[in-house]
This record gives C-alpha cells, sequence and structure tokens, in this order.
C-alpha cells in the first residue's frame, strides 16, 4: 500500500487527477492543508474511484473551520494517525 | 496491477512544473542527478505542464536566468536513460511527442500506478 | 555553484585573480591557461598534457551543458573524448588525487560541482 498525500484543493489545481491516476487499488489518499477542501461534500465527488480509501487531516480541517463539515464518507484523521498511515505505508508519495 | 510491465528502479521523479515559472523543475532534476551521480538507477516522469520542459528551442529567462535546457540534455552523462512523458498532458497542450528535445517514451494515465509501485522511491517536483 | 565572495587573490603575471574560500575562481571569465598553471603551481603540482586533455574536456563539459560534472558523468565525458583507456575513475584519481571532480574543475576554471560531496 502506498499514501499518497495531495494538499492542493482540486478547484484550484489539476494536481488531483495525477494523483488519482497514480494510484493502485490497495492505495491510499491523505487530503492535507488546502487538500482538504476536497473532503466537502460538494467536491468529493472529484475523488469517487478514492472514496473507500479517502483521509483528511483533522488538524487542517479545523484551521479553517471545516471539522464536522466533511462528507460522511472521508475518514478523519489527526497527526497521529497521519504517522500511523505513513508507518502501514510502504512508501509515500506527496503531489502538489 | 501489471507493475512486472513498468519500468523499474531506485528512484523515480515526476516533474509536474514548467521551466522558468518557479525552481521546482531545476530541483527535481537536481534531485534526480545527485541520486544519479550516486549510483541509483533513476526514472524521470514529465507530466501535466511539467512536459514543456522537453519542448525544443528554449532560452534563457527575461532576466538572463539559466533554464533547464542544458541540465535535460546532460542527463544521458548521469545515465539518466529513462525518460518518460505524460501522453494526456502532451496533447491538452497540442505537443507531438516526436518533436521533443529529447527522446521520451509516451506513457498514459493509466500505467502511472505501476510506474510508482515499481520504484523504490517517488519524488515529486 | 560559483561563489561571490572573494577570499584571496592569485597573483599571474600582471593580473590578480580572485578566489572564494575552496579556491574556486569568482570570475569565471578570468580563467586562461596560465591560470590553471598557476593553481595547480600553489599546490605543487605540474601540468601534464595528461592533465590538460582533461582540463579541455571540463570545460567543453561547462560550455555544453553549464554545469561541473560529478565523478560518474566526468569519467564518462572523459571516455567519450579520450578513449576507454582514460576513462575509468583510476586514471582520473591519479592525475588529480584526492577528489578528481573537485580539484580538476577548480583547475579548468569551473564552479565547485554541485552534484558531488
Amino acid at each position: 500500500m502506498i499514501l499518497h498525500i495531495l494538499n492542493r484543493a482540486p478547484g484550484t489545481s489539476l494536481v488531483y487527477r495525477d494523483a488519482l491516476a497514480g494510484m493502485g487499488p490497495e492505495d491510499r489518499l491523505l487530503l492535507i492543508e488546502d487538500g482538504v477542501l476536497g473532503a466537502l461534500p460538494a467536491q468529493v465527488r472529484h475523488f469517487t474511484p478514492v472514496l473507500d480509501r479517502l483521509f483528511a487531516l483533522r488538524e487542517d480541517l479545523a484551521a479553517r473551520g471545516l471539522e464536522g463539515h466533511c462528507d460522511a464518507t472521508v475518514q478523519v484523521v489527526d497527526v497521529d494517525g497521519f504517522v500511523e498511515l505513513t508507518e502501514e505505508a510502504d512508501k509515500t508519495v506527496s503531489w502538489f | 496491477m501489471e507493475s512486472q510491465d513498468a519500468p523499474r528502479g531506485d528512484l523515480l521523479v515526476i516533474l509536474r512544473h514548467p521551466p522558468h515559472g518557479t525552481s521546482w523543475l531545476r530541483d527535481g532534476l537536481d534531485a534526480a542527478l545527485v541520486a544519479a551521480a550516486f549510483g541509483q538507477s533513476v526514472s524521470l516522469l514529465f507530466q501535466g505542464d511539467g512536459v514543456l520542459a522537453l519542448h525544443p528551442g528554449q532560452g534563457s529567462g527575461a532576466l538572463g536566468q539559466k533554464g533547464t535546457a542544458a541540465t535535460l540534455e546532460m542527463l544521458g552523462m548521469y545515465d539518466i536513460e529513462a525518460l518518460f512523458v505524460d501522453a494526456d498532458a502532451l496533447a491538452r497542450l497540442e505537443l507531438a511527442a516526436d518533436a521533443l528535445m529529447l527522446s521520451a517514451e509516451p506513457v498514459d494515465a493509466t500505467r502511472t500506478a505501476a510506474m510508482i509501485a515499481a520504484h523504490r522511491l517517488v519524488l515529486v517536483f | 555553484m560559483a561563489s561571490t565572495e572573494i577570499h584571496r587573490y592569485l597573483r599571474v603575471g600582471e593580473r590578480r585573480i580572485a578566489l572564494d574560500p575552496e579556491g574556486y575562481l569568482v570570475d569565471l571569465d578570468d580563467w586562461a591557461p596560465e591560470v590553471a598553471t598557476a593553481l595547480a603551481a600553489e599546490e605543487g603540482r605540474t601540468l601534464s598534457d595528461e592533465h590538460w586533455e582533461i582540463i579541455t574536456v571540463l570545460r567543453d563539459f561547462y560550455a555544453r551543458f553549464e554545469m561541473a560534472p560529478a565523478m560518474r558523468p566526468l569519467v564518462k565525458a572523459v571516455g567519450q573524448a579520450l578513449g576507454p583507456d582514460k576513462g575509468r575513475s583510476l586514471h582520473l584519481m591519479k592525475l588529480f588525487p584526492d577528489s578528481p571532480a573537485k580539484v580538476a574543475a577548480r583547475l579548468a576554471g569551473l564552479p565547485k560541482p554541485a552534484n558531488c560531496l
């Protein structure tokens, strides 16, 4: 399993498309920084192929007043959860 | 995942930024050169607007800043021969794969995941 | 990268050549064969024909690629220009002991190679 990390919002940058294309069937996607905008119900459709493997960082949501506004399919993790995801992964790939 | 068909290597550097606007492209090439200088097998994937790095006829910047074309010409001296270019990005910019300054193998998006899986380390710039 | 800090001057005939703290030229355009000879003489070396042909390979490399090569590409460039017998790290180690890529780049008037430790 590879952990892909995305820090750009789907409304700002098309990098999310290349990130999705780069994901294997077991890989996970973690949204951080501006990437967490993709976790909103109005945006999450961009991540349809990986909804069962989509994570968002709690601290970045909270800083933007977005904690509790995520789509129900998104798994919210804190920084410790981020570390665990990293430990479970064979490697990480950062998209920006 | 047909990763056994994918090009393998120690390091895959994905270059997503065009020349001149930022230092991302140069930084990515530097990372590739350092790894190659220490004997690692390095593959490059030019993706998104990063495919413009392969466009012929580049020059120096408006203030005389060095471009990256000379560095690309040098890749062969560092034995970096595995060059791949995002076919969709070429099409979006209406660039022809056979008119690039270096020979790079066009790959479509369905092969990216296998390429990433087949390299020990992946760096995106 | 070439440093802009002038650490000292090297006297070459009537000229004073600015050197950075590691002994590389501050202004790469200052280079002339006499400068290489003077830099080598400071270290007690005399440049032979075999040294000069490596210096020429390095200057050609820089003119073409705008960068000083690390050891591996230097070996490859020397092999391409001078043949497989000379395109070996042993040959370069013999001519430019310790760190051939750095020592030879300095004598050739190139910036310090960025991609080697």
